[in-house]
């Protein structure tokens, strides 16, 4: 059993390694002294100071948060049912919403931007706008989440829910407190997969995006040319930095929150 | 505007009044300017406004008399416009360009100098930008077209015409940018940047003499030659080279430049026009680049020197120019006259390392830039270089199916 | 025999299970016939939102493409209709793209296959040695994708290049004298394409893996199954739907992933996605770019249900 362990670990800390080591590059490269970021130049701290006075940069950062914050949201409670309906529910036109979850999936970007370029401006004369840009990016994720929320729910038990409503809960009730909590880490997953796609769209949102709500990704991308200054490194390894954090102190959380807990069974 | 006929002094005076106010100039500022640049060169656009309007069909100014854009009339039509020395600019402007192609100044002295508040989007190439503006500018006023798109813009109506009188500082482009062929007399856009496209080398690793574009063809690069990920570009200086031009439409010449290519291919580490990463990271040894690029590659590896081919190169430019769907045309047309001015457009090449249009510039871009002769390379040799043309959807389809064929796996 | 009967009876219903359908409240009704109204209505419930949105935002959209795919363009590359035909369909079928899309076909295999055979082993440690913990690795999986996908892409070039990282702890250990080429090669395009899409594998995988309950595997060890005959008869069974999720996830993004094979690629590692984008952006011909990617989603989607096909009846009962 160890002797296993210590093999899987030590693949797990390699693949965590593989994960990270650009991310490595990537925030010594904020430290770069040079404008385009190719070759290291030297050591500067300089990079930092600017992010927080790029107003562009940060405007299209909180652009892109707010999309997807939006865009997640829609998507995993929309994928989700869907999920949910795909695993355990026979209907009607079954299998045409199964693939109608892989369409958007099999549609190349460019042609999932420009439909909906087409469809806004020929039906509601919009050129984009931050609506847009969210409905087009709820529409793209749907897909995942529901397919991450099936393949959980698929397969589960739906002896337990009928227990639960032997035992008196309401259909909401047993959903609530016995499939939900079930299928909750498939929700979650769904949901950070939607949240990493619209993080980094960059085709949809080229022809979705309205005057003035450029994303991140379209602001770096523009800035290809003439040369991705170190401060978008700078900007992610802030982003990387706090997201760690919150991730070191819940861990701490969990630990001590586990050592003070009689321990339960499995 | 078609009022001022005659020259004669009241205009001269109006004129004069009008471009202090408009340049935000007090009467000590001209002077000094004048007392710089000569009389000649400070108060041209004031010469320039007061002669016969002549080639420039009439435009009127929209926006602020309602009238639609872009109908040339022979007779004289004042316009609200005219009237006032100098039209209110909205509140705003949309403008849609590369992030980066600007000085880091050249926004906020505009907003400073007219109130004007812009919004700046970015594209990460021109390609994208077309699909995205459309037929009348998708949203966005004012954009940074390439000069090869223009006549197609203008076909499509989708570019307003320009109304000269709101852009005094036209008189800054040097000579040979009044009249260019893509769009005469400038009349729906103003040249902004133009650069070569040649060859680029690190002359540590390659120390032979090189002149011809066939150095790319050289098997003892093989795994180090690059060149960019353009169909125009890259069949460019095939076509050049085997002595025809680049703007060809005659398929067997197409052919040929395709076979060049296809000899080339297997010797080709990348297509790519991220031609500063590609040189300065080592990979790459020698490639088609732009010559502006240069400089930005030298400060990454001081090593690389550029040529352009003896055999002949492409020279292109792009543009800024106002849509037809602008919301915003004045606060458009002020925006563009401030780019013209010979300090922010200097502010521009020495920011961007990409030469300028702007004669009157010159004095203030950086003496290293303006004596890098890639960068800004002698008459004698920009005569020589071809300009890419828009050659059309029937011939761009024979040149982009070659280019597929080449491409594919 | 008993505990077959314990193994079987323990199977989630709906693998390998084709009998009573999942979910209905009226156990041994026959499907579909008859199901009462409280059921329709909740699946209703369920999937109507869905599937509402996405004919708004995605059908729709699609079928307005689908209109230009049938027309043509004009000297001044404007989509016109005066002769709706079928004629770009037939041009796309040109066998000159036969190369770049079986490029992509090949990239798309080799990323799935990797992530697969990376993700599995990662989300079951997870699931297993993760404890409390596990919530946090999974985001902790995530976070390098919280940056921007072009400079994580910078950073692999930066690594991968000829006087980069990885050609110096090559020369350091001793394997080569000289750089050797890792980056603008199929190498470099798949590693860069399975990074990009490990997590769409990890964590679909993870979400059947840490349902799987140990007890089974116990079991089936308690019946001198050894460790490879557990893992292979029951492990995986059990945990197939989230290998065929996984398996959606990766592959069908994957043929449609240009940015990658373009930016980690050399001069032969074109793929059809960037023939698309190319006949759309510098083509300026949306209506043969749109049957071109119109004829592309055929492929895939077509391949994808074929091949899912036997897969699924395990799946989803039926």
């Amino acid at each position: 059993m160890t002797g296993r362990n210590r093999w899987l670990g030590g693949f797990a800390v390699l693949i965590y390694g593989f994960l990270f080591a650009p991310i490595a590059v990537l925030i010594v490269f904020s430290f770069n002294d040079s404008k385009r970021n190719f070759v290291w130049k030297g050591f500067t701290l300089d990079w930092y100071p600017t992010v927080f006075g790029n107003e562009d940069l940060i405007g299209a950062l909180f652009v892109t948060l707010r999309v997807a914050a939006v865009a997640v949201a829609v998507a995993t409670v929309l994928g989700t049912l869907l999920g949910l309906a795909l695993a355990r529910r026979r209907f009607r036109g079954r299998a045409a919403t199964e693939t109608l979850l892989l369409v958007p999936m099999v549609t190349p970007e460019i042609v999932m931007g420009l439909s909906l370029l087409i469809f806004f401006f020929q039906l509601f004369d919009a050129r984009g706008s931050f609506a847009q840009l969210a409905l087009a990016h709820a529409t793209f994720c749907i897909s995942y989440v529901a397919i991450v929320v099936r393949a959980r729910a698929a397969g589960m038990d739906p002896r337990l829910e009928e227990a639960a409503r032997d035992l008196g809960a309401s259909a909401l009730g047993a959903f609530r407190y016995v499939t939900l909590p079930l299928i909750l880490p498939a929700i979650v997953s769904g949901a950070l997969l939607a949240f990493a796609l619209s993080f980094d769209d960059y085709v949809v949102s080229t022809f979705n995006a309205g005057v003035g709500s450029s994303t991140l990704p379209l602001y770096i991308y523009g800035k290809i040319k003439f040369g991705v200054t170190p401060e978008i490194n700078a900007i992610s390894t802030i982003i990387v930095a706090v997201t760690a954090v919150v991730i070191l102190a819940a861990w701490r959380i969990g630990d001590r929150r586990e050592r003070s807990e009689p321990r339960s069974g499995r | 505007m078609t009022h001022r006929h005659d020259g004669s002094s009241i205009d001269l005076e109006r004129e004069l009044v009008r471009y202090m106010v408009q340049q935000r100039l007090t009467r000590r500022e001209l002077l000094e300017r004048i007392g710089k640049v000569g009389a000649a060169v400070a108060l041209a656009p004031v010469i320039a406004a007061c002669t016969v309007g002549g080639a420039s069909s009439a435009p009127s100014v929209p926006a602020s008399s309602g009238a639609s854009p872009g109908t040339a009339s022979n007779a004289p039509e004042p316009s609200a416009a005219a009237q006032t020395p100098v039209p209110e600019p909205e509140a705003e402007l949309f403008v849609y360009n590369w992030t980066g192609y600007i000085a880091e100044d050249t926004i906020p002295s505009f907003e400073a100098k007219y109130g004007v508040k812009v919004t700046y989007d970015f594209f990460a190439n021109t390609d994208e930008a077309y699909a995205k503006l459309g037929d009348d500018g998708g949203g966005y006023d004012l954009s940074f077209p390439i000069s090869v798109d223009i006549p197609a813009l203008i076909a499509k109506g989708a570019l307003l015409p320009l109304d000269m009188s709101l852009l005094p500082n036209i008189a800054n482009l040097g000579a040979e940018w009044a009249d260019p062929a893509y769009d005469p007399g400038n009349a729906n856009s103003v040249p902004y940047m133009w650069w070569t496209t040649g060859v680029g080398y690190d002359s540590a690793r390659i120390t032979d003499p090189l002149t011809s574009s066939k150095a790319l063809w050289d098997p003892r690069f093989d795994g180090h030659i690059s060149m960019l990920d353009d169909w125009a570009e890259a069949f460019g200086m095939a076509l050049i080279q085997l002595g025809f031009s680049a703007n060809t439409a005659n398929t067997a010449e197409l052919d040929e430049a395709l076979a060049l290519l296809q000899l080339q291919k297997p010797l080709v580490r990348v297509y790519s026009t991220d031609t500063v990463g590609t040189m300065s990271s080592g990979d790459v040894w020698i490639g088609q680049i732009w010559g502006a690029d240069t400089f930005a590659i030298q400060e990454e590896n001081e090593n690389v020197a550029f040529y352009l081919p003896e055999e002949g190169a492409i020279r292109g430019s792009d543009t800024m120019a106002i849509f037809s769907g602008a919301k915003h045309p004045i606060a458009a047309h002020l925006f563009i006259d401030h780019m013209l001015d010979a300090q922010v457009s200097a502010a521009n090449t020495n920011y961007v390392y990409y030469m300028g249009p702007n004669a009157a510039a010159r004095e203030f871009i950086d003496p290293a830039i303006l004596d890098d002769p890639n960068t800004n390379p002698d008459q004698a040799i920009i005569a020589k270089l071809e300009e890419l043309l828009d050659l059309g959807q029937a011939v761009r389809d024979e040149y982009l199916t070659r280019w597929q064929t080449l491409r594919g796996g | 025999m008993a505990a077959d009967v314990r193994v079987t009876s323990a199977t989630p219903p709906g693998i390998g299970a084709a009998g009573a359908p999942p979910g209905t409240g009226a156990a041994g009704a026959p499907p579909g016939t008859g199901a009462p109204l409280g059921e329709r209505l909740t699946s209703a419930f369920l999937v109507v939102p869905g599937v509402a949105w996405l004919i708004v935002f995605f059908v729709l959209p699609l079928a307005l493409i689908f209109l230009v795919s049938l027309g043509s363009t004009d000297a001044l590359d404007r989509v016109v209709f005066d002769r709706l035909s079928l004629d770009n369909y037939v041009r796309a079928f040109d066998p000159a793209f036969l190369p770049t899309f079986l490029n992509s076909l090949r990239y798309a295999t080799a990323t799935t296959v990797l992530s697969l055979a990376i993700g599995y082993p990662i989300a079951y440690w997870i699931s297993r040695y993760g404890g409390r913990h596990k919530a946090l690795l999974l985001i902790l999986v995530m976070l390098p994708f919280w940056t921007s996908y072009l400079i994580r892409t910078y950073a692999w070039m930066i690594i991968l290049r000829d006087n980069g990282v990885a050609n110096a702890l090559l020369q350091a250990v001793g394997l080569t004298n000289e750089p050797i080429i890792l980056l603008n090669t199929d190498f470099s395009v798949i590693l860069g394409m399975t990074y990009g899409f490990l997590p769409f594998a990890i964590l679909p995988l993870f979400v059947t893996i840490d349902r799987l309950d140990p007890a089974l595997v116990a079991a089936a060890r308690d019946l001198y199954a050894s460790g490879r005959q557990a893992f292979l008869h029951v492990t995986i069974p059990l945990t197939m739907p989230g290998i065929v999720a996984a398996t959606i996830l990766t592959f069908i993004p994957a043929i449609g992933d240009f940015v990658t094979p373009d930016l980690l690629g050399g001069a032969e590692t074109t793929t059809i996605a960037k023939v698309v984008q190319e006949v759309f952006l510098e083509g300026r011909d949306w209506p043969y770019g749109a049957a071109l990617g119109f004829v592309l989603m055929l492929i895939t989607l077509g391949g994808t249900i074929i091949a899912l096909r036997p897969l699924r009846q395990e799946v989803v009962g039926g």
